[in-house]
């Protein structure tokens, strides 16, 4: 992502999911001078997120852009704004090789899932890039795309997981996200990457 | 960044379906291993396999491991052993096959393939002593898998050969007696052999492969079915279009699962990939049957009237799922009906509703042929060499790779239930009907001359 002006803010807006707030949020940082140099939205729960980066070509307290999308609100609906400077757009950089795995679990719902799981992988330095959890009935599924470090092995964080999903009645999966790119895109993942 | 539900359907795939990887083959060419002495092409193989195989096992089981899909059987196979016995004789043919036997237990692979002859057109002295030592090597040995090809596209069909193999599954039968006939589970007699099937009994390394390859077998029988419950029980309305298509993305989705294995397990061996072969190989295991997937067509009674339509369309739709997903497509590639092998052939068999004709029926438009077919063990030489020439015929004249393994099990009746044990399953002994009428037929022997390449209908 590279920004289009030099100074690039981070807005995050949350709001009960309905039509026109994507088009009242931009409305307000264009009325601002800005630009939107990239987006991601998400809607859980019937809730809606918003992350934008955006950037200006002059300088804009960073309050005041929050106070221009939260007047924006649609819908009778208030938006939660925060908005602050974004001083490093590349993101985090694993610090060493790292391979892309997919760690999966379902089982019954109990508290402390999410923070088990979460917990260990931060202590093998495991980035999630990417997490989903979900509850239906009694049941919860945890997604979560990993960066391994290729130090470890992976035959001992699977049996760990594995584990630690037997201690909570949970069925878990390591696995190369290669086998999932496989099987459901139409280009081959190229051998041993 | 991989989507959720894509990951969750791979998931239901490869966890709740079962789906593995059924068979890593690593072929080689062994014609090197040749020498005057036989000890020498012992020692040589011996050498050979353990220096280019001996990291299979565990290369396999890192691998799958990765990926998260277990690979079911690692097996070897070599170039045929005909080129090895050229000049030996048949204690040499025995003391190769132990030889084999030893190195494939050493590298802890499950069989070892090639213990194969070429007689499609004509029987050298080398293939004389292959195909006479079948008695005595598959009775001695655990892991040596036999195929003998007699019959091809270009050549017609050897009846001399055919004849001589009818012989051959009787004699080894009575020698595996103890065993039910077992040795016959590990012999298959062949028209247009594949030189890269990774599948056994059947597996060798055939003319024109490269010095090392492996081969993968991929399978996936109970995620075929699955995915044509799952339509069905979603939507209404639907036509047997529908449901090819529905076999076909499956089938694509499980040949990209054999494919990564394949490449990763070739590039980890330093040998070459070779290619992904798209049969549907069931497994006793209920769920795992391609018998399951007729009757989630609506084929009630597995042998009923449009049976061979369904196993087709079956076939048809898996091969056109699985070329799209890979370019290295080959060896058997189509739905295999092994009946012992497939619980819910063997219970159709049980009542009843599936016969040997129309069992040979059905192999006329799918892979591999009569397989895994228990008869009585009292069935005359010639009556089986009459089976084994029906079977050829199809292959020969349809220009595909057809297979007989067949099982005359020794004191047994129509209708008595054998049990080979585990992958192999257990069967009832098929009727074979108006045996010994065909014996003047067989005894004529000489060569079916190959059939015409135009006027196809």
């Amino acid at each position: 992502m590279m920004a289009r002006f030099d100074n690039v803010y981070v807005l995050d807006v949350m709001s009960d999911d309905h039509p026109g707030i994507v088009a009242a949020v931009t409305t307000a940082v264009e009325s601002l001078g800005g630009n939107i140099d990239a987006c991601s939205q998400t809607v859980l729960g019937g809730y809606f997120t918003l992350i934008m980066i955006v950037s200006t070509p002059q300088p804009v307290d960073p309050e005041r852009l929050a106070e221009q999308v939260r007047k924006a609100g649609t819908g009778g609906s208030e938006f939660q704004v925060l908005a602050r400077r974004a001083d490093r757009c590349e993101g985090y950089k694993p610090p060493e090789k790292c391979d892309r795995f997919v760690i999966t679990a379902f089982g019954k719902d109990q508290p402390g899932i999410v923070r088990r799981f979460s917990q260990y992988l931060a202590g093998k330095d495991i980035n999630i890039v990417d997490l989903y959890g979900d509850r239906k009935g009694d049941e919860f599924v945890l997604i979560g795309q990993l960066e391994i470090p290729s130090r470890w092995d992976i035959r001992m964080l699977q049996t760990d997981l594995e584990q630690m999903g037997q201690e909570l009645g949970f069925t878990v999966k390591l696995q190369h996200e290669n086998v999932f790119v496989a099987t459901n895109q139409l280009r081959l993942p190229t051998a041993g990457g | 960044m991989l989507r959720t539900d894509e990951i969750l359907s791979t998931i239901e795939m490869l966890h709740a379906e079962h789906l593995d990887v059924r068979a890593v083959t690593l072929a080689l060419n062994v014609e090197d291993c040749a020498a005057p002495s036989v000890d020498l092409v012992c020692r040589k193989l011996r050498n050979k396999i353990l220096s280019r195989a001996s990291r299979l096992v565990e290369v396999c089981e890192r691998v799958g491991c990765k990926y998260g899909i277990p690979v079911v059987n690692k097996r070897l196979a070599i170039s045929p052993v005909s080129t090895l016995l050229a000049g030996h004789g048949h204690a040499a043919a025995v003391q190769v096959a132990r030889a084999l036997d030893e190195a494939a237990a050493a590298c802890g692979v499950d069989f070892v393939g090639g213990f194969t002859a070429l007689v499609h057109k004509g029987t050298s002295a080398a293939d004389a002593v292959v195909m006479n030592s079948l008695p005595e090597v598959l009775s001695h040995t655990r892991q040596v898998c036999a195929s003998i090809n007699v019959a091809s596209r270009k050549a017609g069909i050897n009846m001399d050969a055919v004849r001589q193999m009818g012989e051959i599954v009787l004699r080894v039968a009575q020698a595996t007696a103890d065993r039910r006939g077992f040795g016959c589970a590990k012999l298959v007699i062949f028209a247009n052999i594949p030189e890269d099937n990774p599948f056994m009994a059947g597996a060798y390394m055939g003319a024109g492969e490269p010095e090392a390859t492996v081969n993968i077998g991929v399978s996936g029988p109970g995620v075929v079915c699955n995915a044509l419950k799952r339509r069905i029980q979603r939507e209404r309305n639907l036509t047997l279009g529908d449901l090819a298509e529905e076999i076909k993305i499956t089938s694509f989705r499980v040949t990209r699962v054999g494919e990564l294995i394949g490449r990763e397990v070739a590039a980890e061996l330093g040998v070459a990939f070779g290619i992904v072969d798209l049969s549907l190989a069931p497994t006793p295991m209920v769920g795992d049957s391609v018998g399951e997937i007729l009757k989630t067509l609506g084929i009630e009674k597995i042998g009923a009237p449009g049976s061979t339509a369904a196993v087709a369309m079956l076939n048809d739709a898996v091969k056109k799922g699985g070329l799209f997903a890979s370019s290295s497509v080959g060896g058997l590639s189509g739905a295999f009906i092994p009946v012992s092998e497939d619980a819910a052939l063997a219970d159709a068999v049980r009542q009843g509703h599936l016969v040997l004709e129309k069992l040979e029926a059905m192999t006329s438009v799918c892979s591999v042929g009569l397989d895994m077919i228990a008869i009585p063990g009292d069935t005359p030489a010639e009556t089986i060499a009459a089976l084994i020439a029906d079977e050829m015929a199809i292959g020969v004249i349809n220009d595909k790779t057809t297979a007989v393994r067949i099982i005359p099990v020794p004191g047994a009746k129509a209708g008595d239930f054998v049990d080979f044990g585990g992958l192999f399953g257990s069967t009832p002994v098929m009727e074979v009907r108006n045996a010994g009428a065909s014996a003047a037929f067989v005894r004529f022997g000489g060569r079916i001359p190959a059939p015409l390449q135009s006027l196809g209908n």
